[in-house]
C-alpha cells in the first residue's frame, strides 16, 4: 500500500540529499571543531559555512546563529536566557493563549517563579488581539513571545505590526518568535520584522532530527542556561551532531534555493486539498484563516457528526497519515486548546483534522486522500447517532 | 501504544451497526462534548426475556466503536439478566485488551447496554428505579477510569470520601497535582454524576 504523509510539522522525511550530505560526517568527518589541528580546524571552517547558510536564509549575520539540539532547546535558551539576564529591567512577559507548548510551559514556569504573564486572546481565525497587546504593555514588560505561524491552524502573526506597537512604549521589549512551523514556508527577514530571538528546527523542513538553531540579534543579552563544556556553541553546551548540522544546512539550501517554487507548490497543493474536500465532502468547516494570512503548508478542517481519532485511524488503514485535535487521540484526553481558544466547540475540536504538507506531496496523493477521506467520513457518519438526527 | 488486531477488525467492520425501528428499549450514554457517545437499541423476546436483536450507533474513536461492536455481539441471544452482568473488563478482554487510556470506552459501551436493559425492565415493570443514595454514587464512580492505568478510581482507592446530602454529592479524590489526567478525572466524575436528577451539585475536593 502506498504511504502518504501529511504530518510534516510533526516531523518530516529527511531529503535524500540531506542523508547523502550527512553520511561522510558520520563515517569519516566526525570531528568536533578545534583550533590548530588539521581535522578539527576543518570542521570549524565548515561550521562557519553552515552558520552562514542558516543566517542568509533569515537575513541575519552568521555570528547571530547558535546551533542547538532542536527547536525546543532553542526556545528554552531564548526564553530562559533572556528572562534571567534581563529580569533587573522588569518581570512582565506577554504571549498568547494559542502559542506552542514550548512557550506556554515556559511562561507557566516563570509565572510560578514570580514573573507576571499576560496571555493575549486570539480571534476565531487565530489572529492575536493587538488591542489587547496595546493595553497589556507595562513599564516592566521585557519580553513578547509568540508562534510565528500557529502550529494548529497556520495563522501567521503580524510581527512587523507587533514590533511597531512594542516600540511605541518608551522602553525596550524584546520579541522572541518560535518559527519552527513558519521557517522555510514563509519569507522571514529578522530585520524587517524586528525579531530579536527566533527558534528554528531542521526536522520540520526535511532535515535530520535533533538539531535546530537559535537566532540571537547582536546586542541582545542571554543568560547561561545550560552549563558545561563548550564544543559547538557557547549557549548549547556539550556536543551537537556535526552530521546533523551538515544535514540541516543542506535542508536549508534545498528549501531556499527554490524558495518561491517550493512554497508556491505547497500553497497550490494546500489550496487544491481544501477545495477538493469542500467539493466532495459536505458539512465541513475550515479552521483558521484563508489566503495569505495562513502558512501555505497547513490545512485544518473539522468534519461534523464524527470524531477525529476514528478518522485518523481509518485513514491510517488506507496508508494516509494525518493528525487530529480530538481529545481521544491525546494522552491527557483533552480537546485541543488552540481550537477551544478560537471559539470552536468541543465537537468541532474533536473532529478537527490537521494536514501539514510538504514539497514532496503530489496532486495524485491528494486525489487519493480526498477519495478515501470521503469514504471514511461517509462510513463514520453512517455509524453516528448525531448524523441521523439532522 | 497500539490497538490489538481485534480492536481494529471491529473498528473497520463493526457488527450490529445501525438503528432498530421501533425498538423495545433503547439508551444513549456519553456526550459529543466529551468525544464519545453510544446509542443502543434492543429487540427483546417478551417470553424468554432474551435479546433477539441489538444494534448500536456511535460517535467516537476507534475503541469506542470496537467496544460497542463487541458488547452487542456478546449480548445478542443472552437473557437480559445475563447480558447486564457483562463487565467492561470482559468486553475489553474479548477485544484482546485496550490501551489503559481507552479503557473508559469499554465502560461506556457496558453502561449503555445496561441502561438499555434497564429501559426495558422499567417499561415492563420488571424493575423499579432504585432508591438513590451514597451507594449509587460509589457504584457510578466505579465507571470512572483513571486513564494512566486503565482501572476505575474506586478499585484504585483514589476515592477517599463520598458524601450525599441535600442534593450535594461530595467526592474527595486523591490524585497528584501535576498528574496529566487530573482534569480529565474531574470531568469524568462530573459527567457521570451530573446525569442523576437527584444530584444538584457535585463538589470535588482533592
Amino acid at each position: 500500500m502506498k504511504q502518504i504523509y501529511f504530518n510534516n510539522c510533526l516531523t518530516s522525511k529527511p531529503a535524500p540529499e540531506v542523508v547523502e550530505t550527512m553520511i561522510p560526517y558520520l563515517k569519516e568527518k566526525f570531528y568536533f571543531p578545534e583550533n590548530f589541528v588539521s581535522k578539527g580546524s576543518k570542521t570549524a571552517a565548515e561550521l562557519e559555512n553552515f552558520k552562514k547558510i542558516i543566517a542568509d536564509s533569515v537575513v541575519a549575520k552568521p555570528s547571530e546563529i547558535h546551533f542547538t539540539t532542536g527547536g525546543t532547546s532553542a526556545n528554552n535558551l531564548a526564553i530562559k536566557g533572556y528572562l534571567t539576564a534581563n529580569s533587573d529591567k522588569g518581570t512582565h512577559i506577554i504571549c498568547s493563549v494559542i502559542d506552542y507548548p514550548d512557550l506556554l510551559t515556559n511562561a507557566d514556569f516563570f509565572e510560578k517563579s514570580g514573573f507576571n504573564v499576560t496571555y493575549l486572546n486570539a480571534d476565531k481565525e487565530g489572529n492575536i488581539n493587538l488591542e489587547e497587546l496595546k493595553s497589556a504593555i507595562r513599564p516592566e514588560t521585557i519580553l513578547f513571545m509568540t508562534t510565528l505561524a500557529n502550529h494548529v491552524v497556520g495563522t501567521i502573526q503580524p510581527i512587523k505590526e507587533i514590533r511597531k506597537i512594542l516600540d511605541s512604549s518608551n522602553h525596550k521589549i524584546a520579541i522572541h518568535v518560535d518559527a519552527c512551523e513558519a521557517y522555510a514556508r514563509i519569507p522571514i527577514d529578522v530585520n524587517e520584522l524586528g525579531i530579536d530571538l527566533m527558534s528554528i528546527s531542521a526536522h520540520k523542513i526535511h532535515g535530520p532530527q535533533g538539531v535546530g538553531a537559535l537566532y540571537q540579534r547582536s546586542g541582545i543579552r542571554l543568560g547561561q542556561i545550560c552549563h558545561g563544556v563548550t564544543r559547538i556553541d557557547n549557549l548549547e553546551t556539550g556536543g551537537i551532531s556535526i552530521a546533523s548540522i551538515a544535514g540541516f544546512s543542506k535542508a536549508v539550501e534545498l528549501a531556499f534555493n527554490d524558495f518561491k517554487e517550493n512554497t508556491g507548490k505547497i500553497r497550490n497543493l494546500s489550496d487544491y486539498l481544501l477545495k477538493s474536500i469542500e467539493e466532495k465532502i459536505p458539512y465541513t468547516l475550515l479552521n483558521g484563516p484563508q489566503g495569505d494570512k495562513r502558512s501555505p503548508h497547513n490545512v485544518n478542517i473539522s468534519f461534523d457528526f464524527i470524531e477525529g481519532e476514528a478518522i485518523m485511524m481509518m485513514m491510517d488503514m488506507h496508508g494516509v497519515a494525518i493528525s487530529t485535535g480530538s481529545a481521544c487521540a491525546s494522552q491527557g484526553l483533552k480537546p485541543n486548546y488552540v481550537m477551544m481558544a478560537l471559539g470552536r466547540n468541543h465537537e468541532q475540536s474533536h473532529s478537527s483534522m490537521k494536514f501539514t504538507l510538504s514539497r514532496y506531496n503530489t496532486v495524485e496523493e491528494i486525489d487519493y486522500t480526498v477519495e478515501k477521506l470521503a469514504e471514511v467520513v461517509e462510513e463514520l457518519r453512517s455509524r453516528s447517532p448525531l448524523y441521523n438526527k439532522e | 501504544m497500539q490497538y490489538s488486531q481485534k480492536v481494529l477488525d471491529h473498528f473497520m467492520k463493526p457488527h450490529n451497526v445501525g438503528k432498530i425501528e421501533s425498538p423495545d428499549a433503547q439508551a444513549t450514554e456519553g456526550s459529543p462534548a466529551c468525544g464519545d457517545q453510544v446509542s443502543i437499541y434492543l429487540k427483546v423476546n417478551p417470553e424468554e426475556l432474551t435479546i433477539e436483536d441489538i444494534k448500536f450507533q456511535s460517535y467516537g474513536c476507534a475503541s469506542n466503536i470496537a467496544t460497542a461492536s463487541i458488547i452487542t455481539d456478546m449480548a445478542k441471544g443472552r437473557t437480559l439478566d445475563k447480558a447486564k452482568k457483562i463487565t467492561w473488563k470482559e468486553a475489553a478482554d474479548a477485544l484482546d485488551g485496550l490501551p489503559p487510556v481507552k479503557m473508559h470506552c469499554s465502560v461506556l459501551a457496558v453502561d449503555t447496554l445496561r441502561s438499555a436493559i434497564k429501559d426495558y425492565e422499567i417499561k415492563h415493570h420488571l424493575a423499579e428505579e432504585a432508591a438513590f443514595n451514597k451507594d449509587a454514587i460509589v457504584e457510578e464512580l466505579k465507571k470512572v477510569i483513571y486513564p494512566k492505568v486503565g482501572e476505575d478510581i474506586v478499585t484504585l482507592k483514589m476515592v477517599k470520601y463520598v458524601g450525599f446530602e441535600n442534593g450535594v454529592a461530595t467526592i474527595d479524590v486523591e490524585i497528584p497535582k501535576f498528574d496529566e489526567h487530573r482534569d480529565n478525572v474531574v470531568e469524568e466524575i462530573k459527567e457521570h454524576l451530573e446525569k442523576f436528577k437527584e444530584i444538584k451539585e457535585v463538589k470535588i475536593t482533592m
